[in-house]
This record gives C-alpha cells, sequence and structure tokens, in this order.
C-alpha cells in the first residue's frame, strides 16, 4: 500500500488479489474508489508507477469542469448576455474549448 | 466482437441509462469507465461495480469540453490500454415552448432563451460529437475493434416543448450513417457505429415526474409499461456482438404509438 498526496488530495494505492486498486481519501475520514482491477498483470514497481500518473490524469491541475454558465447571465443595461461567466471563480479560460467564447 | 475483455466507456455513466450500460458491460467481464459530472454519482456506481469484482475507473468530467474528452480519454487508455466500446450517453432536458402566448392579449409574451438551448446542444450534440470523435480516433491509431454508440432518443421525430432536445436527438441518430459512410471513404474498417433511440424509460427523470403525467405516457405505450434500462443495455450489448449492426439507430420503445394507435 503506497499513500500519495497530490493537489491537496490523498491518494491511496494498495494491491488486492484482482488487481490494483486507487481510493482516493474525503473529509471525514471516508473514501472513493477512483480505479478499481488496474494492471493485474504488471509488477509490482511499474503497477504503481502507471497508477500515480493515472491519478495525476484524472485529477489533473489547473482544468475543473466548467461548462456555459448560463446560470449567471452578465446584463449590460438592457442586454443579456449568455455564455460562460468569464467573471463567476469557477471559470477558467480553455482557449481550446469548444464552448468558450472568444475573448 | 465479445463483450468480455472489452474496454467499454460511458458517457453519463453516473446514473440513469448510463449506469445500467456501465453495469451490464462489467457483470459481462467488460472493463469499464464512467465518465458523468457529477462525482458522488461516479463514486457510488464505481464503488458498486468494484464490490461486484468488475475492473472499473470513475472520471468527472464536462463532455462539453474538449480538454476534459482528452482527459477521459486518455485515462481510459492508461488505465485499461484500449477503448472498444464509447457509449455516449450524456444527455439534458431543458423543456419548453419556442414561444409563449399571453393568454389576455395573445401577444407573445415569453420566447425559449439561449439558457434553455444552448446547453442541451452543448451536451447532447456537441458533448456527444466530442467523445465519439475522440474514442475513434484511439480506436483508429490504436487498431482496436471498436462500436460508436451515440443515444438518441425516440422523441428524435418532434416533441412538442422539446425543440431543443428533439434537434439534438435527430442529429444523433443521424451521426451513424454519416460517420460509417466517411469511415467506407476513409477505409477505416475496425469501427462500427450503431445508434440507440429509447422511448420512455424507467430513469430518475422520467419516474420521479407527475404520476398523472406518467399514466398518460404509458397509455400511449403497447407494453403498458416504461422500458428498463437494462434493457437498452442489452440492447446495446447485443449491438456489440453482431457485427452486422451498422451505420444505423435502433429504436427501443416497447411499442410507443401516437394517441391514434399508430406507431410513431
Amino acid at each position: 500500500m503506497k499513500t500519495i498526496s497530490y493537489n491537496d488530495m490523498e491518494f491511496v494505492l494498495d494491491k488486492t488479489a484482482s488487481g490494483w486498486e486507487i481510493t482516493r481519501k474525503q473529509a471525514g475520514g471516508a473514501s472513493a474508489v477512483v480505479a478499481a482491477g488496474l494492471f493485474a498483470d504488471l509488477p509490482d514497481g511499474e503497477a504503481e508507477v502507471r497508477a500515480e500518473a493515472l491519478v495525476k490524469t484524472v485529477f489533473p491541475v489547473g482544468i475543473k469542469s466548467v461548462g456555459p454558465d448560463v446560470a449567471h447571465p452578465n446584463m449590460v443595461g438592457d442586454l443579456k448576455i449568455v455564455g460562460p461567466d468569464v467573471s463567476h471563480p469557477n471559470f477558467i479560460y480553455w482557449n481550446k474549448d469548444s464552448t468558450s467564447f472568444a475573448k | 466482437m465479445e463483450i468480455k475483455g472489452s474496454v467499454v466507456l460511458v458517457t453519463g455513466g453516473g446514473n440513469g441509462i448510463g449506469e445500467a450500460v456501465a453495469k451490464y458491460f462489467s457483470k459481462r467481464g467488460a472493463k469499464v469507465a464512467i465518465v458523468d459530472m457529477v462525482q458522488k454519482n461516479i463514486d457510488r456506481v464505481v464503488k458498486e461495480i468494484k464490490e461486484a469484482g468488475g475492473e472499473v475507473i470513475g472520471v468527472q468530467a464536462n463532455v462539453t469540453s474538449e480538454a476534459e474528452t482528452a482527459k477521459f480519454i486518455k485515462a481510459t487508455l492508461e488505465a485499461f490500454g484500449k477503448i472498444n466500446v464509447a457509449v455516449a450517453s450524456a444527455g439534458i432536458i431543458r423543456d419548453g415552448t419556442m414561444l409563449t402566448l399571453d393568454k389576455e392579449t395573445g401577444k407573445v409574451s415569453r420566447k425559449m432563451g439561449l439558457d434553455k438551448w444552448q446547453p442541451v446542444i452543448d451536451v447532447n450534440l456537441t458533448g456527444t460529437f466530442l467523445t465519439l470523435r475522440d474514442a475513434a480516433e484511439a480506436m483508429v491509431n490504436g487498431g482496436w475493434e471498436g462500436l460508436l454508440v451515440p443515444i438518441s432518443s425516440v422523441n428524435k421525430v418532434g416533441q412538442i416543448g422539446q425543440l431543443n432536445y428533439s434537434s439534438t436527438k435527430v442529429a444523433d441518430a443521424l451521426m451513424p450513417k454519416i460517420i460509417i459512410g466517411e469511415f467506407l471513404m476513409r477505409g477505416i474498417k475496425n469501427i462500427r457505429c450503431v445508434g440507440i433511440a429509447p422511448g420512455y424509460t424507467a430513469t430518475p427523470m422520467l419516474t420521479g415526474m407527475n404520476q398523472d403525467a406518467l399514466k398518460a405516457i404509458l397509455e400511449d405505450v403497447h407494453i403498458g409499461r416504461l422500458v428498463e434500462p437494462d434493457e437498452i443495455a442489452a440492447m446495446i450489448g447485443h449491438c456489440v456482438e453482431n457485427g452486422a449492426l451498422n451505420a444505423t439507430t435502433i429504436e427501443i420503445t416497447g411499442g410507443l404509438c401516437n394517441s391514434k394507435g399508430i406507431a410513431k
């Protein structure tokens, strides 16, 4: 079993009978399964490296899920601008995102 | 294609039809990647599949984003090494008529806004496109046998109050013909595409609705009940196993009819 801290989160990599399991520690001591049954045919060291890489793919730093924020329309006078609300704290501009408006 | 040993990617896998599809394939020996917007739904489904002995990964992602689509495709490949089946079942509704009239004046009092139109287009159409596009890219580059499954709806024929939703679902239903035509033109032979158009299905969205309205809906369904999500999943399973199914969209409705008894 190996514990890794990453992106303000803690993950546990654990070898089980059916392969490697990744769990994410949650507030209050609970944990959630990220993946199970992985890399059963790999040597332990390689499986750990790949599990750690997988964690970083699933929980990347700097990208959060932000869709068109139509619940927070911008008003300019009487004009209602519907689309991503760039002033919303969860909005991160992504210039290849098909749902982002050009700046 | 055999289900056992295949890798199945399901968007909207945290509840409803997507959850049923993920569990169906996992029970039959497939490795499953669950994508959803809601982390707690992912956590629940992943836990249940893991406890049943399945091989599974859960990825929180927004299917309308190219960056996030790339993320869940990459995660699936890192976890399982390939993708064989991509089921694009993430979908939303924002019902309403295009125009609403004031009863007294007869003038337009309200129009369907982009707040109801755009999210449905983004999730149901753009999201399906991005999922199928990037899954197909992986399948072509990897050389794996594959099946792309856009989820349409019987309401592709046009449902009052769902101009946004029906517009996306008729487009989703058309995708298999165009995609496979392009694959033929480009010499891509390892991937099939079959759309599924469910009728009224027993998902939380429908079972939680006004029960009188639900009863009225069921009066037009020949089998007299909602289609079960497991029945949709079983149809997709058949599509995986039957290599002749391709470039079409299959309805599974229980016999949905117009009020005069003509099948829709």
